[in-house]
């Protein structure tokens, strides 16, 4: 369960970004156009990353359950975390987004 | 402001409870016979017909209770729900006559 | 209802959810703890010790107890121990006295080590939240029928919530603390949102579990009278051979296991079964383990000849429909569910608990503000409130009396197990008094710190009424035991801190009123901006 939940913590984190308001919140200046698109894009794709990794990990009826709940504790400690440890939310994005591919090794 | 209810006419309280009858008691008759509707024509054995017909049963009943506090009056509320039950009623009389329970 | 479609939604959310908010959060409470509610049952019933797991060792204990103490019941049920519950379970079924009647039934529990039988103290452990959160402690079926009516309203809540929601997207990160009523609804929307599909799961499958008993006219309209052919066909049964009357000896029933694990590449047995033991036509069947797919079959077995271990029948793989019901039945039991998933189907549940607790809280705040300027509660506004107070605050305190009422109760009281439960609902009954006596927020300030002092105090309770305690639970490594100590402390330091919360935010307004009338003084339960 550790790689789609990295996977999708720095997805929602992307997706959280991606809003014009947060990016103000937690970042401090505008964003572009431009980089809304890519932050979008980005958290996008990583969900989808996660369900197939979570889905290659353990078959379709135990993947989809573990990444539903991966989703939901992922998107909740975020929304916890950004009004008190904005800046802890940010790094642990990053570092998850670092521990991916180690996790993806590691479990392989 | 004083508190609420003594401000609401009786008119409103009328209509309020004649929607959640509609909801609660309608709304039941017609996921009912949508259950049973479902389960005399999905072309599947006897056991799994019922199954499913029950299954989605619930997301029929949902519908018609949001119908019934959507709608513009209490009586439509009614109306909404007896037009579908009628016309269900029917086509599960239908599946009867031909044959096909 | 003119005013507009998502007005309608508003109006009806409000409402469904005042109405059942109070029993939906006991049903969601409890059905939460039931997720652990092994792990419950090992803390309250702690002479069942957990062993490593040898099942084939396990059924050849229980095999032998049976044959010495039962070697004529009708019938012998076993119950093989798991991670989750230690014990060894055999039950068996005496001949009835005249055919057609059903034979006396009695159950033991076994060490799975030695199958000595346990003298565990009477308890009904986990399995009252378990029951409690579909039955509500009502005689059957009539439990069963208000927990699926509140399912169907809290679908409906569910839904209108959504449509209710207008910025359900914008808003999907925002949660604003220490900014009062705002705070509370960023925080409602947020287990709401954020656990969304959880709680569509939860709530849709609870119907669906009940669905033959409340929507049966699918049943009666394909089967008419005959509903026993329905449940038939819904769970086959590989049919059992007739009573012989001729004695033959029991094959032994371990190797079986490994027979039935092969039909099922590799799945569990859970639970197995001997027909007319020491009969000639003696047949086995070997249920599969809940735990072993997502999806539930509780019909999957494996019967065989009881003096030739010969398979003679095996169930058929489930229909496509049969196999979507057990879906949703599956995914509300979570009986798959290894550790670290069952602290997150906990956690999701405590989600939904804080959903309906947030939603109650935020309904009063919202009214009593207008009240604010008179300074009197009307009648209606302080019923919410003593059933706010009652039925969270109240609840929680309840179910550590529960566990402190097990420690406390002698071991040997006949009955212990009912006076567990009366325990549980005599402290509920008080916090609801309670809260008719006290101010709002006082009501609110004591209950919640008395369950605090409680919760905090069960790993102490523990260690001075029983040797199971953390100083040697955690070395051993019992962690079903050392959780629960740990996890009481925790939710206490929670409480602890809402109850301080309670205290320092807000502000109480009373005004005197002229001498007939009493006042009811408006103390806010939330901060103001």
């Amino acid at each position: 369960m550790l790689l789609p939940l990295l996977l999708c913590y720095c997805a929602f984190t992307a997706l959280c970004l991606a809003m014009p308001r947060h990016h103000e919140e937690l970042l401090g200046h505008k964003s572009s156009t431009r980089r809304r698109q890519g932050l979008k894009l980005v958290g996008w794709l990583l969900l989808g990353l996660s369900l197939w990794a979570a889905v290659s990990m353990k078959g379709w009826s135990f993947g989809l359950v573990d990444w539903c709940a991966v989703l939901m504790l992922s998107a909740l400690t975020l929304v916890l975390l950004l009004p008190y440890r904005p800046r802890l939310a940010l790094t642990m994005a990053g570092l998850s987004l670092l521990a991916s591919p180690v996790a993806a090794w590691a479990l392989n | 402001m004083k508190a609420k209810l003594a401000t609401l006419p009786l008119s409103y309280r009328l209509a309020v409870t004649s929607r959640v009858l509609a909801a609660v008691f309608g709304g039941y008759l017609v996921a009912a016979l949508a259950s049973v509707t479902l389960t005399l024509w999905l072309p599947l054995n006897r056991a799994e017909a019922v199954v499913t017909g029950m299954t989605v049963s619930f997301l029929v009943y949902l519908v018609a209770v949001l119908w019934c506090f959507a709608c513009r009056t209490a009586w439509s509320a009614w109306v909404g729900l007896l037009v579908p039950s009628v016309i269900l009623a029917t086509v599960s009389g239908a599946a009867r006559g031909l044959g096909l329970a | 209802m003119k005013e507009g479609f998502r007005q309608a939604m508003a109006w009806l959310h409000t409402w469904t959810g005042l109405v059942f908010g109070w029993l939906l959060f006991a049903i969601f409470l409890t059905g939460t703890l039931a997720y652990f509610k092994d792990e419950i049952s090992h803390w309250m019933q702690p002479e069942i010790t957990a062993h490593p797991l040898n099942a084939e060792k396990s059924l050849t204990l229980a095999q032998h107890y049976l044959q010495q103490n039962a070697p004529d019941a009708s019938r012998w049920i076993i119950g093989l121990p798991d991670a989750r519950d230690p014990g060894l379970s055999v039950g068996w079924q005496q001949t009835p006295a005249k055919p057609g009647e059903r034979g006396a039934f009695t159950r033991k529990t076994l060490d799975a080590q030695t199958g000595v039988e346990v003298q565990a103290r009477e308890s009904m452990g986990g399995e009252f939240f378990y029951r409690f959160h579909f039955q509500l402690q009502m005689p059957y079926p009539w439990g069963r029928w208000l927990s699926t009516i509140a399912a169907m309203v809290m679908f409906v809540a569910l839904i209108t919530g959504i449509i209710t929601h207008k910025k359900i997207f914008k808003d999907f990160f925002t949660f604003r603390p220490r900014k009062g009523q705002r705070s509370w609804l960023d925080g409602h929307n947020a287990v709401a949102v954020l656990v969304l599909p959880f709680h569509l799961m939860i709530t849709y499958s609870s119907l669906v579990i009940f669905m033959s008993m409340v929507m049966p006219a699918s049943i009666l309209a394909s089967y008419g009278n005959n509903v026993r052919a329905f449940y038939d066909e819904v769970f086959p049964e590989s049919s059992i051979p007739e009573r012989a009357n001729q004695p033959a000896t029991l094959a032994p029933l371990a190797p079986l296991l490994l027979a039935a694990s092969e039909q099922w590449s590799g799945g569990h047995v859970g639970r197995i079964s001997v027909n007319n033991p020491g009969d000639a036509n003696a047949s086995v069947v070997m249920s599969r383990a809940g735990s072993d797919r997502v999806v539930n079959d509780s019909g999957s077995a494996v019967t065989f000849s009881g003096v030739s271990g010969q398979v003679i029948g095996t169930t058929p793989d489930q229909p496509m429909a049969m196999a979507v019901a057990g879906s949703f039945y599956g995914l509300h039991m979570g009986h798959f569910a290894g550790p670290v998933l069952r602290w997150l189907y906990f956690i999701c549940g405590l989600a939904g608990t804080a959903m309906i607790g947030t939603g109650l809280v935020i309904w009063l705040g919202k009214r009593q503000l207008k009240h604010i300027k008179s300074g009197v509660m009307p009648f209606e506004l302080r019923l919410v409130q003593v059933l706010n107070i009652a039925s969270m605050a109240g609840l929680v305190a309840a179910v550590a009396v529960f566990f402190w009422a097990n420690r406390l109760l002698p071991v040997n009281l006949a009955g212990r197990a009912d006076w567990e439960v009366n325990a549980f609902f005599i402290a509920w009954g008080l916090s609801v008094v309670h809260a008719m006596l006290r101010p709002g927020r006082k009501a609110w300030v004591e209950q919640l710190s008395l369950g605090a002092a409680l919760f905090i105090a069960v790993p102490l309770l523990n260690g001075l009424t029983s040797p199971y305690h953390l100083g040697v639970t955690v070395p051993e490594g019992d962690w079903a035991l050392a959780g629960f100590d740990l996890t009481c402390l925790g939710s206490g330091l929670f409480l602890a801190w809402a109850a301080r919360k309670m205290q320092r935010a807000g502000h109480t307004v009373s005004v005197q009123k002229p001498a007939r009338e009493t006042a009811r003084p408006i103390t806010l339960e939330h901060g103001t901006n």
